[in-house]
């Protein structure tokens, strides 16, 4: 018995080294098939973006809430335009990187960004939130960055599904330094929601597909592009670019 | 009882349980490291008017400390195939860590399917296949601590 026993031992220790070496090498091979996804896109999007026209009507679309919510000077060459929707996972995902690179041109008087409602009617609680971000703004601009910020990285928890996000709104609000009354009435008066309103009308106009989109200067950023060493390609890009054709300007010009 | 015939304890047809068990523990392993793949791989899909977005692979609960969670899954099956195959041939210890590993999998399976169901809101396919396994795996080792104990 105790003979046969170890006879047969080792073959459980073969099978199972048998197993881990396979799924360490199907692992890896199916982990290195998995990646071109991402990788050409990433290759390929920096020229894409480069040589892409201004979509169309980006200049003649409906302009959106007035004054938009805008980090930067108005008179920038560069507008990076995010449309974006607080409930969603991507919007979320791409946060630290817009707010990395907000930080990162806060100092170039050439770049200015603007923040887009656009909130998904998959999303039962994104268009509250984008009022809730829009009250806050109505207090102070700088207020409707703090509470979009808020929104964002507290996301997994106001729009988990028993969540009750309004009161969960308000205790943001309080975290930031809101005045609570006001901001109650904001969110029910009709200011706010007729901002969100012009940023849905301006995002539909354009074509909005999904959240986030990224504009810069009227080109679409590919969302595989959203990171900060993409957003940081495609804004320098364009700040060459408008920089520029004021150096040939003469020969522009002429033809004017 | 000597040590050699086992798991099987007296009646010698019930072999098939932790043969079945190392099958269904490579299912749930396969499942795990193809979750984990997606969600190293993944390029967070945005989130489309027309197609929604993937809730469940990009919430917060997806990783623990910076591992995905599908990782800690794709290890716990390793183990529990491992411990399955040593107890089809014959190590009855193996079969009781089984059990073990097993039980802790399915509390850690049922707290996921809560996050799904009542936190996140949202299911994923391949994460309720590995519930699955995992419900299977403690139903087999259920049925043969019944059959011993016969």
């Amino acid at each position: 018995m105790k003979e046969s026993k170890k006879g047969s031992s080792g073959i459980p220790v073969v099978i199972i080294v048998l197993v881990l070496v396979v799924v360490v090498v199907g692992g890896f091979i199916f982990y290195r098939q998995s990646q071109p996804t991402s990788k050409p896109s990433t290759a390929a999007t920096p020229s894409k973006t480069q040589n892409q026209q201004p979509q169309a009507n980006y200049a003649t679309a409906p302009p959106g809430a007035q004054p938009p919510n805008m980090l930067g000077s108005p008179t920038a060459t560069v507008t990076v335009e995010e449309f974006a929707d607080f409930q969603c996972g991507s919007c979320a995902a791409a946060h630290p990187v817009m707010k990395e690179i907000t930080s990162a041109y806060a100092g170039n008087k050439n770049v200015r960004f603007i923040f887009r409602n656009f909130p998904l009617q998959m999303h039962d609680k994104a268009y509250d939130a984008a009022v809730a971000a829009e009250a806050a703004g109505l207090q102070s601009s700088s207020k409707f960055w703090q509470m979009g910020d808020q929104l964002f990285t507290n996301q997994h928890i106001w729009a988990a599904q028993n969540a009750d996000a309004r009161s969960l709104f308000l205790q943001y609000a309080e975290k930031i330094g809101l005045d609570i009354e006001k901001f109650k009435s904001d969110m029910s008066g009709m200011q706010a929601k007729t901002r969100v309103d012009q940023d849905l009308t301006r995002g539909r106009a354009l074509a909005i597909s999904s959240t986030p989109t990224v504009f810069v200067n009227g080109k679409v950023v590919p969302y595989a592009e959203v990171t900060s060493a993409g957003m940081r390609r495609v804004i320098d890009a364009e700040l060459q670019a408008t920089a520029q054709p004021a150096q040939n300007a003469p020969s522009g010009n002429s033809s004017n | 009882m000597s040590d050699g015939d086992i798991q099987t304890g007296r009646s010698e047809g019930i072999a098939w349980i932790p043969v079945s068990a190392a099958l269904v523990a490579l299912l749930g392993l396969a499942d795990s490291v193809y979750l984990t793949i997606h969600h190293l791989t993944a390029v967070p899909v945005p989130c489309s008017i027309v197609s929604g977005c993937e809730t469940v692979l990009t919430s917060p609960y997806a990783e623990f400390s910076g591992v995905p969670l599908a990782a800690f899954g794709a290890v716990a099956y390793f183990i529990a195939f491992s411990f399955a195959i040593l107890a089809s041939f014959g190590n009855r210890i193996a079969w009781t860590l089984f059990g073990i590993q097993v039980a802790l999998m399915a509390v850690v399976t049922a707290w996921l399917i809560y996050l799904q169901a009542f936190v996140i809101g949202a299911f994923c396919q391949f994460c309720l296949l590995s519930a699955l396994t995992t419900f299977t795996l403690l139903i087999l080792f259920v049925i043969s601590k019944l059959r011993q104990s016969k």
